[in-house]
């Protein structure tokens, strides 16, 4: 192995930093006794190596071996340590993804389970937005199969549908250890198709997933436009429906609303329960980050810091956590408490280049799009409601989500007085709770523009 | 002890070391948790061109690398030379360094096999480091997926350095050369250079050599003839 690290010293000499660590540094040697075998991730990466470094790596073999003793050949794979964590405690942001290596490693074991341990319903916080979502995910996780079938999860990036999704498998699989349970995104299980074709291993593919007890399949949007992995999810979905397995889909939008889906496939996963997740509302915001840094760093967070964050943090879950990751890792690097105080410097740049994002013109421009008027009727004294009401919908989003002051909204609404401003928002608030129609408006908008 | 062997490499490495920290103690830190295993898995960092971050993300490899960790370096600045299929079982590696990811933000292919990219390393409890010009809220990613992913780690905006952090990181990286830097030069180059870090480690590798040469001092009369009244190359 002596050869190769000098062979390696010989080229980190040679070549530009950027350009070793990028091809040379992912390389991982096998020395067998007259040749070396370097193993590239992936294709790509060792064709590239091929044509423009083997014949530099071979020069510098010969070098130290003398000539034609040992020669580099590329393949294809990694070490099987390769990825390991190297230390226990690592924190992760969370897990998302095909069992693809799993099933490849060992073929003829089939699925292993994949769910995360840690994505409970237990660590799953409720709240008015997420509560039907997290009832009914109860009631399959204790009757798979039988309560309702599909479930399909609809919402937003990062407001918990994947949690879910493993908190199901999590206690189907506490009732029943030796229950076959799958997560899989849905592009894992494209992917997974694919390599199956090529490998004309396709038959295993299909027995393998029409044979679990519960399918979890994540973002199914991501089917849209991939007519042959359509056509076998929809025939794997009907020998575990008619075989009453259990199936949860979760997407961005409503099934109905899925574009790019065979019509077969679309009615189907409505055939079932389907339920929304909303973001969730302060409340739940600061509950979950309450949660998540006990949860994730055994951390008490003081409430006024809970509540500074969830007010700043609208968007998602994710970036709530980001947030917390970021308080936390400064408290832990110069020892201080975590105060108000303390939490705003920590944050100060991330919130910033938050704000920079929501101008009252970027309200306004998107506003306008969503109702498809113009800019400019918002600025407008047109008192049409089709007007008014998106006009009204801007400033309430603007108080919101700005900084500005009513009387500057107002200003930046065509002059308009800030007392209208006011009025615009307390309309907003009551049609909210009368009509679903403006409340989901509102949502649609509010996450458009936080995310 | 070992004697050098003659041919090891005078010029001053990437690495944490040579990183002249300033505001960014705690971003470093970090990043050297994240490698040894003790930290985060996800570290988002992002700021102006020539502030350090490509610097970073090499340190990062070569740590790893000398604590026997597979890594990669991706510049996705090249993405036109590059193809998405790049990313392609990278969850193998240990370490994954991303650079420069605003230059793909937008494009459908690349965002979508990052996305893929993002949750098969997080399965596989890999590691992931990933720079930008803005925050990820500001990379005007087309898929909502991914954004989400990529705000959802620790992320530092990287500070750019004060004038004496510039000026002491200068005698350093003089001193890491060999070179002797008179302290009135080392002003002399601040107040006409570009203020980012990487020109002036370029215009400091000009010196060296130049000094070499001529056998001569750094002196201010010295460095104005090498690098011309306007430092220009």
């Amino acid at each position: 192995m002596d050869q190769w690290k000098r062979c390696v010293s010989c080229l980190e000499e040679e070549l530009p930093p950027q350009q070793f660590n990028t091809w040379i540094r992912p390389l991982q040697a096998i020395q067998e006794s007259s040749r070396i075998r370097l193993l590239a991730p992936n294709k790509f990466v060792l064709d590239w190596v091929n044509s423009h470094y083997l014949s530099r790596i071979n020069a510098y073999l010969n070098d130290i071996c003398g000539n034609g003793t040992l020669s580099a050949v590329l393949e294809i794979g990694s070490r099987p340590s390769a990825a390991k964590t190297p230390a226990p405690g690592v924190l992760h942001p969370g897990m998302k993804g095909a069992p693809k290596q799993a099933a490849k490693e060992s073929p003829a074991a089939g699925l292993e389970s994949n769910i995360n341990p840690n994505f409970t319903i237990d660590t799953f916080v409720e709240g008015k937005s997420n509560q039907l979502a997290r009832a009914a995910s109860i009631q399959i996780g204790d009757n798979p199969g039988v309560a309702y079938n599909p479930l399909f999860i609809y919402g937003g990036v990062g407001l918990g549908k994947t949690h879910l999704l493993h908190a199901v498998g999590n206690m189907i699989l506490n009732n029943n250890p030796s229950a076959r349970v799958v997560y899989l995104h849905s592009e894992g299980f494209v992917a997974e198709m694919v390599k199956a074709l090529q490998n004309n291993t396709i038959e295993n593919f299909k027995r393998r997933y029409r044979s679990v007890n519960a399918l979890l399949i994540d973002d199914v949007q991501f089917f849209a436009g991939k007519e042959r992995s359509q056509e076998e999810f929809f025939h794997t979905f009907n020998a575990l429906f008619e075989s009453q397995q259990q199936i949860i889909l979760t997407s961005d939008r409503f099934p109905k609303e899925v574009t790019g889906l065979e019509e077969r496939l679309r009615s189907r996963f409505g055939w079932g329960l389907t339920v929304a997740i909303e973001p969730p509302d302060l409340e739940t915001r600061v509950a979950i980050l309450k949660r998540k840094a006990m949860q994730l760093f055994n951390l008490d967070l003081p409430n006024e810091v809970a509540f500074f964050i969830g007010k700043r943090v609208r968007s998602n879950v994710r970036e709530l956590e980001g947030a917390l990751r970021r308080v936390i890792a400064s408290a832990r690097f110069t020892g201080k408490p975590i105060s108000l105080d303390f939490a705003k410097e920590a944050l100060k740049d991330m919130l910033a280049a938050h704000d920079k994002q929501v101008t009252i013109e970027n309200i306004q421009k998107t506003v306008a799009e969503y109702f498809k008027i113009r800019t400019a009727d918002l600025l407008s004294s047109k008192r049409s409601r089709t007007i008014a009401r998106p006009r009204q919908m801007a400033m309430t989003l603007a108080k919101e989500l700005t900084t500005h002051s009513l009387p500057e909204i107002g200003d930046a609404f065509g002059g308009r007085d800030h007392t209208t401003v006011l009025y615009a928002t307390r309309k907003i608030a009551e049609l909210k709770e009368s009509d679903n129609r403006i409340a989901e408006d509102y949502g649609n908008l509010l996450r458009t523009l936080t995310n | 002890m070992q004697q050098l062997p003659l041919g090891i490499s005078l010029k001053p490495g990437i690495s944490f070391d040579s990183f002249i920290l300033g505001g960014n103690a705690q971003a470093v830190s970090s990043l050297q948790d994240c490698i040894r295993g003790d930290g985060e898995s996800f570290i988002f960092l992002w700021g102006g061109s020539g502030i350090g971050k490509t610097h970073l993300l090499q340190s990062a490899c070569r740590q790893a690398g000398d604590l026997g960790q597979a890594a990669a370096y991706i510049p996705l600045r090249q993405a036109a030379d590059l193809a998405p299929a790049i990313f392609e079982d990278l969850d193998r590696l240990g370490l994954l360094c991303l650079d420069d990811v605003e230059q793909i933000a937008g494009n459908p292919a690349w965002e979508q096999a990052l996305f893929n990219l993002f949750n098969r390393l997080m399965a596989r409890k890999a590691r992931l480091l990933v720079t930008a010009d803005r925050s990820p809220a500001g990379l005007g990613l087309a898929l909502p997926d991914l954004a989400s992913r990529l705000s959802w780690g620790l992320n530092y905006r990287l500070q750019p350095l004060s004038e004496e952090d510039r000026f002491e990181g200068l005698l350093k990286k003089a001193a890491e050369r060999g070179l002797k830097m008179p302290e009135e030069t080392a002003r002399y180059l601040l107040r006409r250079c570009p203020r980012d870090t990487g020109t002036l480690l370029d215009i400091l590798d000009r010196l060296d050599r130049a000094s070499l040469a001529a056998q001569h001092r750094l002196t201010i009369p010295f460095v104005r003839t090498h690098l011309g009244p306007d430092f220009k190359s």
